[in-house]
């Protein structure tokens, strides 16, 4: 009877503290936007989701008392609430992991144009939209990784080619819901046209070796497994799975080789992460130093060596891991293609049957 | 019952402002099935919808059967029998409610994929030659799997509550007149029972239909992945709402149903003395079949997946520092109290309105808040900031009038985010209450009301007592639904609000599962808490 009595008691006295340390912490929340307006604070809406993130947050405040306030979502739900919340939305800067997002948002009219020497120095012309409506920060390829023991690198070539009969039951790659698919797939249709990239979706589909399941991580296991030969993914992911803290990744990562595809032709599928200022941003100055901060070589370091992405800042050296997997010639199409052929991207999946 | 009706006006009013105020969000979504269908609705309806609707009715039918199954039979056995560890698995068998589905899905895919405890033994201990075909979970059923053990008790708990509550007379009649164990169970319990059973299953068809964390990972298309698709892939809203309203439909002709299987059958208490079931106390192979059948359920649905985040938790202990933690436990624990709360007062308000109030549309207008929960999480979020910003702008005169220069207050603050749990999760709390009036009837109301008792004075008096049960185990459910929920949570929380949900999800969504499993063990940890507290508490009130 008592003991019940004090658990009870226990877990509202635990509610309690709940609500009585965040009816503390609400006021400076509410006073923010009246007194801090255009001068300590940039509200940041971010897809991306990683700690280290977070840590060169930390550092931008030390260096400056510029206090970064964030929301992380979804992409697209981030995009549909700032769509929502009109003029009076708080957001100064959305950030994301997909060029076609940011193209999106500037298609919305969601986001400003900003214009910095300083961006211009450490972006390249490539990364940065036409209209300097959105940035790119970091860059992440699409690869072919394979297994070292059934496949030598001579012969693999081009994401193209693994619609071959060769590859029948051998091809692994995640479903079509997924964005980095979209994406590349978006890629083929700017370069291709539609008809064409249609039929390397299609002819990959025939080629499967299993109804696409998982992420990125569990295409390179199922390699491993014997499932399939060869997956289409994420160079992050796999100097994630080399670093990983189960012995077992690293084991199956170390079986594998890292094949950058389209190197006599097309180059390899690139995507970017990048940010735009909101529109109707009360704290735009903010927000360009912070993005200006982000794509300083300091942070463009730390984002290749704790996240495996390519710096886009040519001043900035890879990581020694992205630099043994040595140099790759990249698609050369504009980013924002990745935006405008997403759609019939996602249409054309639905049509071959590509899960 | 004149008397009844003279009385009703204050909850009447407060009961109908209540269910507008849930409701009228949701308006933004009923008025999608009436706009033209466009190219990208011809497209879904020509290559994927047909198989998008047949993964879902195949997810639903077969996870609503399973759950029935496994969630009745506990029940049973743990209302009518003796047998050992009966005391701990009574409420231990709850506990898997306290694992967010999708996480368990991570889970379940990390023991048994290529890497995992399982295969990594086999091959190394027993260098055994593995077909991974064998061992995929991340399709169909494995999708049923993952629902049936995570979602099984609802059915049991709501179920179990009403046995061991239910008069003993009926069962006991039936013992007396000879009949065997089956029999009883068939031709007294199912039937006894079928309000708790088609209660709790709803709730589990409305979580299998709302999910998205399983069904995206594991590569399966149901009818929320097209929802998601035509809104953000193809950035057609139009499409995914008709589509969302569709699925509302169906929603709502799942809830006729459930009204005509109930029909006019009420089973409330005959007499104030509420005896608890003697218990048949079993021996020998059956105590241990049925000890057995209840550790292995709590195994697949608890131990199983809990050792795995352990362990990963061991693996990735120290990544994130521990003072971050306290603050998403503060967060998750706030928010999933005030909702729980505000929930349980609106619940009750409504219940009682629906029962004292006669005629079809008074039974039919709370059922309309229940939609709420039929909604893919983040259809409702949009719902609801465009109301909030709407709201917004017809107070900013005031808001001038206090001296802020800003045109949204509503809906960048945390009331938004509250608002929206409360409208995506009245439908659990709902249903407790509700089976708690079915229980209670209306002969103890009347009584008090000719003794000359108010309405308000006899729902103090008379009815809350007799509710206690309802409310704790209402509030607890809806407690443990909004510390695991994720699309709202991640939609609309204010600036730099993490709770330990959007923490984990997080993690998973970058595919790092084992950084995960340190939050998720948290929301395990403060669930199980909370499914003890409310154990205790029944305990006492049946004592």
């Amino acid at each position: 009877m008592k003991k019940s009595f004090y658990l009870i008691l226990a877990f509202l006295l635990l509610v309690l503290a709940a609500c009585g340390s965040n009816d503390a912490s609400e006021p400076a929340t509410d006073d923010a936007p009246e007194e801090a307006a255009e001068s300590k604070e940039v509200n940041l809406y971010t897809a991306r989701h990683y700690d280290v993130d977070d840590e060169l947050y930390k550092k931008f405040e030390e260096e400056t008392g510029i206090k970064v306030n964030l929301i992380k979502g979804e992409a697209d739900e981030l995009l549909e609430r700032i769509k929502r919340e009109g003029d009076g939305t708080q957001a100064d800067l959305f950030l994301t992991a997909d060029a076609g997002r940011l193209f999106r948002a500037k298609e919305d009219g969601l986001l400003q144009a900003v214009s910095s020497d300083l961006l211009d120095e450490q972006i390249p012309e490539k990364f940065q939209d036409t209209d300097q409506m959105w940035y790119g920060l970091t860059k992440r390829a699409r690869v072919i990784v394979y297994n070292k023991e059934t496949v030598t690198p001579e012969e693999l070539s081009t994401y193209e080619a693994l619609t071959e009969d060769e590859w029948n039951g051998r091809v692994l790659i995640r479903g079509s819901e997924n964005i980095y698919n979209q994406s590349l797939l978006a890629s083929f249709i700017e370069i291709d046209g539609e008809e064409q990239a249609k039929e390397w979706a299609a002819g990959l589909v025939k080629n499967f070796a299993r109804d696409p399941e998982g992420g990125d991580r569990d295409q390179a296991k199922a390699i491993a497994a014997g499932v399939g030969d060869v997956a289409i993914m994420n160079s992050y992911y796999f100097g994630q799975m080399l670093n990983s803290e189960d012995p077992a990744e690293v084991e199956i990562a170390e079986g594998l080789g890292l094949f950058f595809p389209n190197q006599e032709t097309t180059g390899t599928h690139v995507n970017i992460s990048g940010a735009g200022v909101v529109k109707t941003s009360k704290n735009k100055e903010n927000a360009v130093k912070l993005l200006e901060f982000l794509s300083a070589p300091e942070a463009q370091g730390t984002f290749a060596e704790a996240n495996y992405e390519y710096p886009v800042n040519e001043e900035v050296e890879p990581s020694e891991l992205l630099n043994s997997w040595g140099e790759f010639k990249e698609q050369d199409i504009p980013l924002s293609a990745l935006g405008d052929n997403n759609a019939k991207a996602i249409l054309l999946f639905n049509e071959v049957g590509w899960k | 019952m004149q008397r009844r009706l003279a009385n009703v006006n204050i909850w009447t009013v407060a009961a109908i402002a209540i269910i507008a105020a849930l409701f009228l969000p949701n308006l933004t979504i009923v008025t999608g099935l009436f706009t033209p269908s466009n190219d990208n609705w011809a497209h879904m309806k020509e290559f994927v919808l047909w198989s998008f609707v047949t993964n879902s009715l195949i997810l639903v039918v077969a996870t609503a059967a399973s759950t029935i199954l496994i969630g009745l039979s506990l029940a049973w056995l743990i209302a009518q029998y003796q047998f050992p560890f009966r005391r701990f698995l009574k409420w231990a068998l709850i506990l898997p409610l306290s694992i967010p589905p999708f996480i368990g899905a991570y889970t379940y895919h990390g023991i048994v994929n290529y890497t995992g405890v399982i295969q990594t033994t086999l091959r190394e201990r027993f260098g055994m030659e593995l077909n991974p075909a064998h061992f995929d979970i991340m399709n169909l059923p494995g999708a049923i799997f993952i629902y049936t053990v995570f979602l099984y008790p609802y059915v049991y708990t709501i179920t179990q509550v009403f046995l061991s509550q239910q008069s003993a007379s009926l069962i006991e009649s039936t013992r007396l007149l000879g009949k065997g164990p089956w029999r009883t169970f068939f031709q007294v319990v199912v039937p006894i029972s079928r309000i708790s059973i088609i209660a709790g299953a709803s709730l589990v068809i409305l979580e299998v239909l709302n999910d998205y964390g399983v069904v995206k990972y594991y590569g399966i298309q149901t009818f929320t992945t097209a929802i998601f698709q035509s809104w953000f892939g193809l950035g057609d809203i139009e499409t995914s709402i008709k589509l969302a309203a569709s699925l509302m439909g169906f929603v709502i002709v799942i809830l006729l149903i459930e009204k005509i299987l109930r029909g006019r059958r009420q089973y409330s208490y005959s007499s104030t003395k509420v005896r608890p079931l003697p218990l048949i106390k079993l021996t020998g192979w059956k105590a241990f079949a049925a000890a057995g059948y209840g550790f292995s359920i709590l195994a697949l649905g608890f131990f199983i997946p809990v050792i795995q985040l352990i362990d990963w938790t061991v693996l990735t202990f120290g990544t994130i520092p521990l003072d971050e933690f306290m603050s998403y436990i503060r967060n998750s624990v706030f928010v999933a109290g005030f909702s729980a709360a505000a929930i349980i007062v609106f619940a009750l308000i409504v219940g009682n309105f629906a029962r004292l109030v006669q005629g079809k549309l008074a039974k039919l207008l709370p059922k309309l808040t229940v939609l709420g929960y039929s909604i893919p999480g983040a259809v409702i979020a949009v719902a609801v900031v465009t109301a909030f910003v709407a709201l917004d702008e017809f107070l900013a005169p005031l808001y001038q009038l206090a001296g802020l220069n800003t045109t949204l207050v509503l809906s960048v603050s945390i009331i938004l985010l509250i608002t929206a749990y409360i409208i995506r999760f009245f439908a659990i709390g709902y249903s407790s209450i509700e089976t708690g009036y079915d229980k209670i009837g209306t002969d103890f109301q009347d009584a008090s009301r000719l003794l000359g008792a108010g309405l308000t004075r006899t729902f103090f008096k008379v009815d809350m007592p007799m509710m206690k049960g309802a409310i704790v185990s209402g509030f607890i459910l809806v407690f443990i639904d909004v510390l695991k929920e994720i699309p709202l949570t991640l939609i609309l929380r204010p600036f730099n609000f993490d709770t330990l949900s959007t923490k984990a999800f997080q993690y998973a969504s970058d595919e790092k599962i084992m950084e995960a499993s340190q939050a998720s063990l948290l929301i395990v940890g403060i669930s199980a808490l909370a499914i003890i507290v409310f154990y205790k508490f029944l305990e006492k009130e049946l004592d």
